[in-house]
């Protein structure tokens, strides 16, 4: 098959199908650019009428704003920022190891009850605001509300469900073989798993730590309800910002959100080939 | 063969030890041992992180418990009243969950249909194809809170929605996205199956592509037309695939929460309010766990009797064709 040009009717459906797809990351990313006077512009205006970064400055020094004669920003989004980047990152790597482990058990050795797939599908299952009552009254017993520690222990738990199930079918895809020659040239089955597994299966490793990254930077609804001064994360910052100014300061948003975009979008392309895997448990494995 | 499906399939039997290919670790620990090592951190984060707190709300949804009360332990045992209360008397609840299944219905159906009309668009070869496959995954990498708040924004009065209607259909297209019911569900509906299309265009093409050739050529030759090629041949092959993607999305889109959140917060007066939503604002907004947990297991029980009997068709065939 040689690459062709599509016919007409088909170019036409195709490039409508983009434009509906691209249209509104194309309207935030413009209005994370816009001058003050363009925000809440009727009839909206599509382009910005003179390009600025003012609205990122804005986030992390509120005053800067103020040049346009606008105020109302009360919170720099800085400690959100860094609270996703620690939240994020740092239960993404346990998450990741601690699945890593388990999908090796489970494909090798066939351990895991009986009863394992049915609890974690009840997890994910069950609605997040409901997991969060009974999360709020044990932390509140332990002290770890409003602590990045409740919510990295939430994130990890969450998210361990993909990153075994999507890590295993990675384990799945090695022949038994290879390890079993490591350990007939007298390795410990342990050091075999350390020394010949985790290596071959790193392109899956890596594709598994950035989807369970995206799964994690996404988090809205504990973070939201377990975080009060000390514990912030950018979703919540966001869904702050809308509730404290309604309407009004449409380009700091908007530079909020394409700040938490980016990134996504960035190690969402890297992964795309194994979205499918991470999304379904491992089931579809393209 | 191994189970290709990790949910809702029991975890493989234990490989038979000792076969004469399996090598014997001259030293170290023994499998068993090994295994228990490997598994234990995923058991013990699943079983206090998960099981622990399950357990608390189960408790709590049987007791009249608020945050009112000096401990959990104190509060009135009651029984089912809860549950009694959620199922007879609290339409808000009933409302709640008939619109979440109502909405998750035309949303997963819209999804379906365009996914897999684009998917189809994909079996072909054409020049850009993969910048185009990338583009079209965009949406689903995107935070579902920013999802929720670019619709917003380009839902309000006068944003650009309002401006193209203007622009094709004159002033009096100007519609209150957020005041009026009907188009406040809609605007839920669009910017649910705009964020996830990609996800049923992923996983169908990725079925698409793995049919064989073979059965396709038969057909053609026995005098089957492209269209009976596709419904009875094709799709057949893909029912495994196509049920995974709608266990995988109904599972989600149960649990609608972020993105109406920042479009609606269930406004028009609760009209968009999703079983989540609901949850939430009994829990932190009026303080009612004890009811909010019952709210949440009835969701729960419910949500898995659907997941099973969607999977109950294709339970064998997804061992051998989820790829």
């Amino acid at each position: 098959m040689h690459a062709k040009k599509l016919s007409f009717p088909l170019a036409v459906v195709m490039g409508a199908a983009l434009v509906l797809v691209l249209f509104p990351v194309f309207w935030i990313a413009m209005t994370s650019i816009k001058p003050p006077i363009d925000w809440n512009a009727s009839p909206a205006i599509w382009l910005p009428s003179e390009p600025t970064l003012i609205n990122f400055q804005t986030l992390f020094n509120p005053d800067a704003i103020r040049e346009y004669g606008v105020g109302g920003v009360s919170q720099a989004a800085t400690k959100s920022v860094i609270g996703s980047v620690l939240a994020s990152v740092v239960s993404t790597a346990l998450s990741v190891l601690i699945g890593l482990f388990s999908a090796i058990g489970i494909t090798r050795y066939g351990s895991g009850s009986k009863a394992t797939p049915l609890i974690i599908l009840s997890g994910r299952m069950f609605p997040p605001a409901a997991i969060a009552v009974p999360f709020v009254i044990i932390f509140s017993n332990v002290g770890l509300t409003d602590s990045y520690t409740g919510i990295i222990a939430i994130y990890v738990a969450a998210t361990l469900p993909f990153s075994t199930w999507m890590l295993k079918s990675f384990v799945e895809d090695l022949p038994r073989e290879i390890e079993e020659a490591a350990m007939i040239d007298g390795r410990s089955r342990l050091a075999a798993h350390l020394t010949v597994t985790i290596p071959l299966i790193r392109g899956g490793l890596f594709a598994t730590t950035l989807f369970i990254f995206i799964l994690n930077w996404s988090e809205f609804m504990f973070a939201l309800v377990l975080s009060y001064s000390n514990v912030s994360t950018i979703p919540v910052q966001l869904a702050k910002y809308v509730t404290a100014t309604a309407g009004t300061l449409y380009g700091v948003q908007a530079a909020l959100a394409v700040l938490a975009m980016v990134p996504l979008i960035l190690a969402g392309y890297l992964i795309q080939s194994h979205l499918a895997r991470g999304m379904t448990f491992g089931a579809i494995k393209k | 063969m191994d189970d290709r499906v990790g949910i809702a399939t029991t975890v493989d039997a234990p490989p038979s030890e000792g076969k004469p290919s399996g090598g014997r670790p001259q030293g170290g620990l023994g499998s068993t041992a090994v295994a228990r090592i490997l598994t234990l951190p995923g058991q013990v984060v699943s079983i206090v992180v998960l099981v622990v707190p399950l357990m608390v709300a189960l408790y709590m949804s049987f007791t009249d418990w608020s945050p009112t009360r000096s401990s959990l332990l104190d509060a009135q045992f009651v029984g089912f009243d809860n549950y009694s209360d959620l199922l007879i008397w609290d339409t808000r609840f009933v409302y709640a969950v008939v619109r979440t299944l109502l909405i998750s219905a035309v949303c997963l159906s819209l999804e379906f249909v365009l996914g897999l009309g684009l998917a189809v668009l994909f079996l072909r070869e054409f020049r850009g194809k993969s910048l185009l496959f990338s583009a079209f995954l965009t949406p689903m990498m995107i935070l579902p809170v920013v999802v929720g708040y670019t619709f917003w924004m380009l839902f309000q009065s006068n944003g650009p929605v309002n401006q193209i209607l203007e622009f094709f259909l004159g002033s009096q297209a100007t519609l209150e996205w957020f005041r009026r019911a009907p188009l406040a569900i809609l605007a839920v509906i669009i910017t649910e199956v705009w964020h996830w299309t990609p996800l049923f265009f992923l996983i169908l093409l990725s079925g698409l592509n793995s049919v064989p050739e073979n059965p396709v050529r038969a057909a053609v030759i026995l005098g089957a037309n492209p269209r009976q090629v596709f419904w009875r041949v094709v799709m057949p092959m893909i029912k495994p695939v196509i049920i995974v993607a709608f266990v995988i999305r109904s599972m989600e889109i149960i649990k609608l929460f972020d993105e109406v959140y920042m479009l609606t917060r269930g406004g028009p007066g609760s009209s968009t309010e999703t079983i989540s939503l609901y949850i939430y604002k009994l829990a932190f907004n009026d303080f009612q766990l004890a009811y909010g947990a019952a709210a949440a297991f009835i969701v729960l029980v419910g949500s898995l009797a659907l997941v099973h009997l969607l999977l109950a068709p294709v339970r064998d065939q997804l061992l051998e064709g989820g790829r």
